[in-house]
């Protein structure tokens, strides 16, 4: 049935560029399944630090792959498959929150106690620190948008202002200037909440 | 990690990072990379196109021969159709034409003859008797005429 020229199906002759481009479409399935495997979890932490809704999470990495597997001709030609998958989310989930225009969920306080981790912490403890971070996040909602991305972003450790930059388009200077007037305004807020108590 | 994260206490550009980190650091959901899958293998591929089988392709001669034929053959049955059609014997229609408009614009005398208004002319003198059963003459008529003038003068005088 088959040669090395070409694939004979009944009475079809199903030629060589046909073979190839089925071999092609399975290396890519192949090589999606790897980049979700591996990079999920990731785009996952991303999109939660924004929306802070697990489940807009999950929907937001999804809609990732989605468009992944819409845009898979170009996958070859993508250098860094890390920050391409984080700039997408990152888009997305901008996106998703601009249309919501809800707080996130987890500036309220009994969710933030039960998605923070609790390890030797006791329920009074956990709960005052829960308080903490809720008001300490309800701070940098308060930040311009340019430099609570850049807060927000810089917080995963695994990402260089390089790539900070890489994902939001701007150079690497401006990730480290914004970066410095986002920690100054944020100090200053908190030191305003301080001060008011 | 550092784990001031549950101290209260401490405030600043530290603490607000140090938040944001573990917000950043949070697990990922069980079962995520599992339910991606399972979204992809669900959403829909994009179409293939299938190649032409090598006897079909459109770049051999005798596929281009008949599909010459098949654009003339079409040509040629749709117009011997129109002409059959046309050929049977089907009564003319006739159309009325409405009256041609004339010179006038469409505007009539309604039947109206115009007479010009002239003098009355001069009234031939009336013969009152033919004598000796002669017709009378020019001379005689003249004279006649003259008679009846000098009467009606005498008349006018009494």
């Amino acid at each position: 049935m088959s040669t090395s020229q070409a694939i004979y199906a009944g009475w079809m002759e199903i030629p060589n560029s046909a073979v190839e481009e089925q071999a092609r479409r399975r290396a890519e399935d192949v090589a999606l399944a790897a980049l979700v495997d591996r990079y999920a979890a990731a785009l996952y932490r991303v999109a939660y630090s924004v929306l802070r809704n697990p489940a807009d999470a999950e929907d937001a990495v999804q809609e990732t792959f989605l468009r992944v597997v819409r845009h898979r001709d170009t996958l070859n030609e993508v250098r860094d498959h890390r920050v391409w998958l984080i700039r997408i989310v990152w888009n997305i989930v901008l996106d998703r929150k601009r249309r919501a225009k809800t707080r996130p969920e987890t500036d309220d306080v009994a969710e933030l106690a039960r998605v923070l981790p609790s390890t030797g912490l006791s329920a009074e403890e956990l709960a005052a620190a829960a308080q903490h971070h809720a008001h300490v996040l309800a701070c940098v909602e308060k930040l311009p948008q340019k430099e609570r991305e850049v807060l927000t972003l810089s917080a995963f450790e695994e990402l260089s202002s390089v790539e900070i930059a890489e994902v939001l388009g701007i150079t690497e200077s401006s990730v480290r200037s914004r970066l410095f007037r986002a920690r100054n305004l944020i100090a200053g807020l908190l030191d305003h909440a301080r001060s008011s108590k | 990690m550092t784990t001031n994260h549950h101290n209260p206490s401490s405030f600043g550009p530290e603490s607000a990072e140090e938040t944001l980190r573990i917000v950043a650091s949070l697990p990922a959901p069980q079962g995520l990379e599992y339910r991606i899958h399972a979204a992809l293998g669900s959403a829909p591929r994009r179409a293939r196109v299938l190649p032409w089988p090598t006897a079909l392709k459109p770049q051999s001669n005798w596929m281009r021969t008949a599909a010459a034929a098949a654009i003339v053959f079409v040509v040629a049955g749709g117009g011997w159709g129109v002409y059959r059609r046309v050929e049977q014997n089907r009564p003319a229609k006739v159309i009325v034409l409405p009256p041609r408009i004339g010179a006038s614009g469409g505007f009539s005398a309604a039947g109206a003859v115009r007479t010009p208004q002239t003098i009355s002319g001069p009234a031939a003198p009336q013969v009152s008797q033919v004598r000796d059963g002669k017709k009378p003459t020019a001379k005689a008529g003249a004279k006649a005429a003259q008679k009846s003038s000098v009467t009606s003068q005498v008349a006018g005088r009494k």
